[in-house]
């Protein structure tokens, strides 16, 4: 099996690879943690850690389908770690021990400064690389915790800098995605002494409504509470916080953990090309179980080779310049749909969804079975290529619109999304 | 052709390729890669293939087994992998074969080249016979830095893949460009070259080949003494061997087959596809123990091949054939053009080791691979009788192993 090496620096830790179990049930004891790192994940970030003692509910999870596809979204009622924190600190020491070439982060979460300082001082004393403050759950049962914590930015700078004054571990702030602009609190916490960010937690979500009880899910002796939201739906509002912090004069340097919807080797590369160096994992886990880093290491190995990257770092950020304001982008042409004869079956998608969803520029051959392109009609928008069961539209002539920069013969990129 | 097509034929596009893999359940401890005697695991390459990460799949199958996308088209996998996949207690398995077909065809589209050759500083190993069971043993061999030549009879390689596999099921191009892998990794391949007549084991230990693996098959057909004399009468390995390499150019209308194997289907289907109008099997064995795949029986019946189960020969006087029911009285008198025997195939290689060791089957007796005689090992048909593709597999890679510690171990 072809490996790189996937080995990376993250606030001043070296990480064998950037894949890392995220603070979540998959990561609740050591055992797990243990099975996980043998399997092959770089690193762990230890179920946070409290004073306070979680009392869970039952059920206490749901998912989203669509079609014949489970868990394009996950709903978690789970709050930090259920065991007392001597036998969670004892975790991380024997992690630590047994696993010395691996990284142990400690998530923590207090209630007030005392705590804060408090956990930060156990757990560098216990052994723990790093340190994570979660200030982002979104069903803790205290408001004093939590991602009522992380949407006010003073509390996340009092508590940074309560963090630091119980140890020197490098230490990440973790966010949640429940507000419109992360870069706030972000900057709070670079402030308050944080040598990184993580993002993003679960997002508040109600995943559905039962309709016969008139309940929301999971259900509870009848009832239901909002609670965060992760897996595949969420990654593109991971990738835009992420963006969006990266983009930020004051962030630009800060390090970023990944988080949110990541189940295969390219969302992975997707995470590290807009600017992170470390990736953390749990839903895909929670569905698929700790071996699909297996093919993180592979499947990212085999893209770095295909594009001469021998160095993780290398792949650090290059897409961050080629996201830009909408008023920036080129809106100087139509480029049109080319549709391959040869491959089209005659379905009639994509016919149904322009003349629904877009302008009603594919015109159906109703005996033949065929389409065509009416380009008085089409603005070019592919929503057809989107639509199309057998990828047989890709692009092709391109029409400048009068009075714009652009003339003949200007060199335009294209090329369609891949499908996934 | 008007036959209809056999599954094999079309590859799954990228789009049903992910599609069936999404259907794979993703099985704790599969039991589809238990189930593999050429230690293929489906399991990891599905998995990887759900998860996009189609290089690493390719990785998966290739590593394991030099002759992958044969094994993709010949195996008879409903009694392997498939078989055993969990997915028949919901529905129908998931067709791990087409799978294994898309991702190996992927790789050449690509050009990924998972084989990489070694440094080639160890003993010289000399193989005798360039069928599947030879060529998996020289890849392993010439993978660990063995000086490996492989000795073929014929002039090409491959054995019953180049001489006996239908076209249909399995195209030459798919034979040579897996072949050539094992070419790369060093092996040097001499063809037209006869063990007992050309080679003898003295003049092999001559050239200071260190050890000698018999991987020769059973290349000799089966005949029964009442079909000897007659020029109607033609052996399954002739007629396949005669069609693959398209030198049949008219063929009988009437058709009598004589065997119930895979062999046997393959004939009928051939002799279909070449023109022929009327065929008729004839088998000893019943339809409920039909030693044939399900897969190639149902193909067989779909074209209109008549068969006939529980009868045996008991009389030909050069134009009729007779045979007699096991099961009760009854009597069938054939008068075909043509007559093709698909009893099976024997060893061919015995008869010029004197010297050797035979179990109690007739077979050359092994220990762990090795034969009675120093430095002589055997896998294949003629150590484990009249198998499949993947067992010959099986067989060559674990023969490379033991010669491996054979020679390992005077270092």
């Amino acid at each position: 099996m072809l490996k790189k090496n996937l080995a990376i620096e993250f606030c001043g830790v070296k990480f064998e690879n950037p894949f890392l179990l995220s603070s979540s049930p998959v990561g609740n004891c050591y055992e797990m943690c243990a099975k996980a790192l043998e399997t092959g994940w770089g690193g762990v970030v230890f179920k946070t850690i409290g004073f306070f003692i979680a009392n869970e509910v039952s059920p206490r999870f749901d998912n989203l389908g669509k079609e014949a596809t489970p868990f394009v979204g996950f709903k978690n009622m789970e709050q930090i770690a259920e065991h007392s924190l001597e036998d969670n600190l004892a975790a991380i020491k024997r992690l630590k021990k047994d696993y010395p070439g691996k990284v142990i982060i400690a998530s923590i979460m207090g209630s007030n400064e005392k705590e804060w300082e408090e956990l930060s001082r156990l757990v560098a004393e216990n052994g723990a690389d790093m340190i994570e403050c979660n200030f982002s759950c979104p069903q803790m049962t205290s408001h004093a915790m939590g991602s009522d914590v992380g949407q006010n930015p003073e509390l996340v700078k009092k508590y940074c800098q309560a963090v630091k004054r119980g140890s020197n571990l490098p230490m990440l702030a973790k966010m949640t995605p429940n507000l419109g602009t992360m870069s706030v609190p972000a900057i709070a916490a670079m402030e308050g002494g944080a040598d990184g960010i993580a993002a993003i937690n679960t997002v508040k979500s109600v995943t559905g409504v039962d309709l016969d009880q008139f309940v929301g899910y999971p259900i509870v002796n009848g009832k239901s509470s909002v609670s965060g939201y992760s897996g595949k739906a969420v990654k593109p509002i991971a990738l835009r916080f992420i963006h969006e912090m990266k983009c930020n004069k004051q962030l630009a340097k800060a390090p970023i953990s990944g988080i949110g919807g990541i189940e295969t080797w390219e969302d992975c590369a997707e995470f590290i090309l807009l600017g992170c160096q470390t990736i953390q994992v749990t839903t895909a886990i929670m569905q698929y179980g700790y071996r699909i880093v297996e093919d993180f290491i592979s499947g990212l190995s085999h893209y770095m080779e295909e594009k001469g990257f021998d160095n993780l770092q290398d792949m650090v950020g290059l897409a961050l310049n080629n996201i830009i304001p909408a008023e920036e982008l080129d809106r100087g042409y139509i480029v049109y749909p080319k549709i391959d004869e040869e491959e089209c079956i005659g379905c009639g998608r994509c016919y149904i969804s322009c003349y629904d969803g877009g302008h009603q520029a594919i015109v159906w051959n109703e005996e033949e079975r065929k389409v065509s392109v009416d380009q008085e009609k089409c603005v070019g928008c592919h929503l057809c290529a989107n639509i199309c069961p057998v990828s047989c539209i890709s692009k092709g002539e391109i029409k400048f619109k009068p009075n714009q920069n652009h003339k003949e013969g200007d060199n335009i990129v294209l090329s369609h999304h891949n499908g996934r | 052709m008007e036959d209809k097509k056999l599954e094999m034929d079309s590859i799954f596009t990228p789009l049903l390729a992910i599609e069936e893999a999404a259907r794979c359940l993703l099985c704790h401890d599969a039991p589809c890669s238990k189930a593999c005697p050429a230690q293929t695991d489906p399991a990891k390459f599905i998995r990887s293939l759900r998860f996009r990460n189609l290089m690493g799949a390719v990785e998966t199958i290739r590593e394991n087994n030099p002759l992958g996308g044969i094994c993709a088209r010949v195996c008879p996998t409903e009694k392997y992998c498939e078989g055993a996949c969990s997915r028949c207690g919901i529905d129908r398995p998931i067709q791990i074969a087409k799978l294994q077909a898309y991702l190996t065809e992927y790789e050449k589209t690509v050009g990924m080249n998972v084989l990489k050759k070694v440094e080639i500083d160890k003993e010289k190993v000399a193989i005798i016979g360039g069928g599947p069971a030879g060529i998996v043993a020289a890849a392993a061999l010439a993978s660990k830095g063995y000086d490996v030549t492989v000795f073929e009879k014929r002039e090409k390689c491959g054995g019953w893949m180049t001489y006996g596999i239908p076209e249909l099921r399995l195209a030459t191009k798919v034979v040579e460009s897996e072949i050539a892998m094992t070419r790369n990794l060093g092996v040097q391949f001499v063809n037209n070259c006869e063990f007992g007549k050309d080679e003898t084991l003295v003049s092999l230990k001559g050239k200071g080949f260190k050890a000698i693996l018999f991987a020769t098959g059973y290349s000799e057909p089966k005949t029964l003494p009442m079909f000897e004399r007659s020029t109607k009468v033609q052996t399954a390995v002739e007629f396949l061997g005669q069609a693959k390499q398209g030198s049949i150019k008219n063929i009988e209308k009437d058709i009598l087959i004589i065997g119930g194997g895979d062999v046997a289907m393959d004939v009928a289907m051939t002799a279909k596809g070449l023109g022929s109008e009327n065929i008729k099997v004839v088998a000893i064995e019943t339809l409920a123990e039909f030693p044939a795949s399900k897969k190639e029986l149902e193909h067989a019946r779909s074209n209109n091949i008549s068969i006939f189960d529980g009868f045996k020969p008991v009389n030909f006087d050069g134009k009729t054939v007779v045979f007699e029911s096991l099961v009760d009285a009854t009597k069938i008198e054939i008068e075909p053009s043509k007559i093709i025997l698909a009893i099976g195939q024997k060893d061919g290689i015995a008869k010029h080791l004197s010297e050797i060791t035979k179990n109690d089957k007739g077979n050359i007796a092994t220990n762990e691979y090795q034969t009675n005689l120093e430095g002589v090992f055997a896998a294949g048909d003629i150590i484990e009788g009249d198998k499949t593709v993947v067992y010959a597999i099986k067989t060559g890679k674990e023969a490379a192993i033991a010669i491996d510690s054979y020679l390992g171990g005077r270092r």
